[in-house]
């Protein structure tokens, strides 16, 4: 996904009361009002942004995008190909907007947009992972997520994104995260983990929370707090090694960086949603923002809201608890116990992390030190295969078939090809997407984050944690 | 018939080199003018410098597509090597450079070798692979299923193009040299060429007439792509 068409004004009018309401009453709308709402949209990519215009009039149709894309890999069909996809929107601002297109018509490759396939709208441009291996790839440097992306956000102007979309935006805007949980159900699994790392190294390790003027404020997806919640601990873990332990925090209020207005296209909400955290941050006093185990949300902080300056100057650094741990890693300040995990582990590149972000060597340092058998799928990091779920596609349950069976087909492939039984990423999409990838197949491969292993092996006053149950 | 030699040779040059020289400018302004926010995409180059660096070699070498399908890389990028090798020969029909380059030490016959050999070898190899490229289109599912009139109007266009600049090179009705460069002075200095004797070459009219068009056709069709490359891969690597 890009954050191409970021608008001042979406801002103002992205109140979250405004939202249209996604699952209960769905009105429906007249065929001409859904028709002006996707042509004026198309019509308005003559204004920019620079790479979505430049989209429309660059392609030469050559089909490298489909030989490296993973959805059309899965299933070589028309409608998966990414070029293809592109195309629809294509056709239709041929049909306004160029001289080509408005003599010629169909022979310049310009139609008209039929109302009637809005509900196609609502498949297609949900069956992109938005993982930009094509534009990796396409010797017109064509990102064809920026189009997904485009797409995407005109279904949420008409109020038609998919509702298993729609709702984790709904719950995300309204909790501050996308798992819906409030401030006890965080607290209640914070102290969980404090007493899991005291049974594993019989030592209180803290997790701060709410802790003002905690240099480290940490944020990481709510997965890695609720449903896996080892990445958590073991970032708990280094800062108590470090000596660390009363110069971080979580909040209790922001505990989730995923954000779904990348997904939705729907540049208000992402936005509504980054702001929570980046106040936040500031009310906290954090001197440093580090970001956790999520590649979108580390993507949204470092590449699109900082770069672009969206609330001004900040009073803190934007890093990544990869980042920070492997220049820990690096320095010696931190040991293992690398029989701890003794099993054959791979590192799948979230595309947000690897293609978005440049963030490839940090993880592997991590598991590096933490492992001992780690071994690398090919390709990898820039060059690696989307899981399958990206784009936000991992949280929908609805396209479970469509990301066992088609998108996700490649990256199973390389993950059988490595031989691990463990297979590492930084991402809760693609470690959603990659678990029930495993259960389809009736895989024994286990899926987890970086920090997770590193949790296993550290040595805490010379010991690793002691636990049976792992694996 | 007349009529039509004179607007193929004394109208149509200048409706071209206006149309295409006012449409390019106008896209090269709108792209400039129109905001990029980033979208960088990993392994980033560093600096602006560098950024400009990994331009000129996807437009040279045709980095990425190197890295996502080789058959046609060798056949795209040997293609569009050729097409601009034939583009510089033609500035030894356009006008009188023999003298520019015996001045740097070409002798006559070997300036007729390169003209012939070099030239004549241009003239061939582009046409196996742009009949490569028009293959694909009906044989690859992958590029069938996204090809489109325009797609196979273009390599059709060209590939006239140069059948007919070959027909010229190798076949009967071989073109004068001296009256063309003649042609060209004139049509330069607009001093009138509507008596010009090569215009009555038919192949050299359906060449110049087909060329001309294509010229027009650019800035309105996928060939923009020709300008759109040096705006496309910056943007994606931004630093």
């Amino acid at each position: 996904m890009s954050d191409v068409e970021l608008k001042q004004e979406d801002l103002v009018t992205a109140k979250k009361t405004e939202q249209p309401a996604p699952a209960e009453s769905k009105e429906v709308m007249a065929p001409e009002e859904i028709k002006k709402g996707v042509v004026d949209a198309v019509r308005a990519i003559k204004d920019g942004p620079r790479a979505m215009r430049l989209y429309m009039e660059t392609c030469v149709k050559c089909g490298t995008c489909a030989s490296v894309c993973p959805v059309y890999y899965g299933k070589p069909e028309k409608r998966y190909n990414p070029a293809e996809r592109t195309d629809i929107i294509r056709r239709i601002y041929n049909k306004y907007e160029t001289t080509s297109g408005r003599v010629f018509g169909k022979l310049a490759g310009a139609e008209d947009f039929d109302p009637a396939d809005i509900e196609e709208w609502r498949n297609i441009f949900y069956e992109c992972t938005g993982c930009r291996r094509c534009a990796s790839n396409c010797p017109m440097g064509i990102d064809h997520s920026v189009i997904t992306r485009k797409g995407r956000a005109i279904l949420d102007k008409l109020g038609m994104t998919p509702d298993t979309m729609a709702k984790v935006v709904q719950i995300s805007l309204e909790t501050g995260n996308t798992d819906g949980a409030g401030k006890e159900a965080f607290l209640g699994a914070i102290d969980f983990l404090e007493e899991e790392m005291k049974d594993e190294h019989g030592i209180d390790i803290k997790i701060p929370v709410d802790a003002k003027g905690a240099e480290y404020f940490y944020v990481p997806p709510s997965g890695d707090v609720l449903v896996n919640p080892e990445a958590t601990m073991g970032v708990a873990k280094v800062f108590h090694v470090l000596g660390m332990a009363d110069k971080w925090t979580m909040s209790s209020k922001c505990f989730d960086g995923a954000n779904y207005g990348l997904f939705t296209g729907n540049d208000g909400d992402m936005k509504t949603d980054n702001k929570l955290y980046v106040e936040e941050a500031r009310d906290l006093g954090a001197k440093v923002m580090l970001m956790g185990e999520c590649g979108h949300a580390h993507r949204i902080m470092k590449m699109m809201m900082e770069k672009a300056g969206w609330w001004g100057e900040l009073p803190f650094q934007i890093t990544n608890c990869m980042q920070w741990t492997a220049q820990r890693v690096k320095n010696n300040e931190l040991q293992f116990d690398k029989s701890k995990n003794p099993q054959p582990v791979t590192y799948h590149d979230p595309c947000n992390f690897g293609r978005s972000c440049g963030i490839t060597e940090e993880p592997r340092a991590i598991l590096n030190a933490a492992c001992a058998d780690f071994r690398e799928m090919t390709p990898n990091r820039s060059d690696n295969w989307c899981c399958g779920g990206g784009g936000g596609l991992s949280a929908m349950d609805d396209i479970i078939d469509f990301r066992m069976k088609v998108s996700g087909v490649k990256k199973m492939e390389q993950i059988r090809a490595t031989g691990a039984t463990y297979v590492a990423t930084a991402c809760s999409n693609c470690k959603r997407q990659l678990t029930q990838m495993m259960e389809h197949h009736k895989a024994d491969i286990t899926v987890g984050g970086v920090h997770d292993m590193l949790s296993r092996a550290i040595l805490i006053n010379g010991k690793a944690a002691e636990r049976e149950d792992y694996m | 018939m007349d009529v039509l030699r004179f607007l193929v040779g004394g109208i149509l040059p200048y409706v071209a080199a206006v149309v295409f020289v006012a449409a390019m400018v106008y896209r090269v302004y709108v792209w400039r003018k129109l905001p990029a926010p980033s979208i960088t995409l990993f392994p980033a180059p560093e600096t602006g410098g560098a950024n400009t660096m990994n331009t000129i070699k996807e437009v040279t070498l045709f980095k990425s597509l190197f890295k996502g399908d080789r058959l046609l890389w060798a056949f795209a990028w040997a293609f569009h090597v050729v097409l601009a090798l034939i583009f510089v020969g033609h500035f030894r029909v356009f006008g009188n450079v023999d003298s520019v380059l015996m001045s740097a030490g070409m002798t006559e016959g070997g300036i007729q070798l390169m003209s012939g050999g070099v030239g004549g070898a241009a003239g061939i190899v582009i046409l196996i692979t742009a009949l490569f490229l028009l293959i694909r289109r009906f044989v690859i599912p992958r590029v069938r299923e996204i090809t489109g009139i325009a797609d196979i109007f273009a390599l059709t266009l060209v590939g006239l193009i140069l059948i007919t600049g070959n027909m010229m090179r190798f076949g009967a009705e071989h073109f004068d040299l001296a009256l063309t460069r003649e042609y060209f002075a004139n049509l330069v200095t607009i001093s009138g060429v509507s008596d010009a004797a090569v215009l009555q070459n038919n192949v050299f009219l359906v060449h110049f007439g087909l060329a001309l068009l294509l010229i027009i056709y650019i800035p309105f069709s996928k060939i923009l792509h020709f300008g759109g490359i040096f705006f496309t891969h910056p943007l994606i690597r931004k630093p």
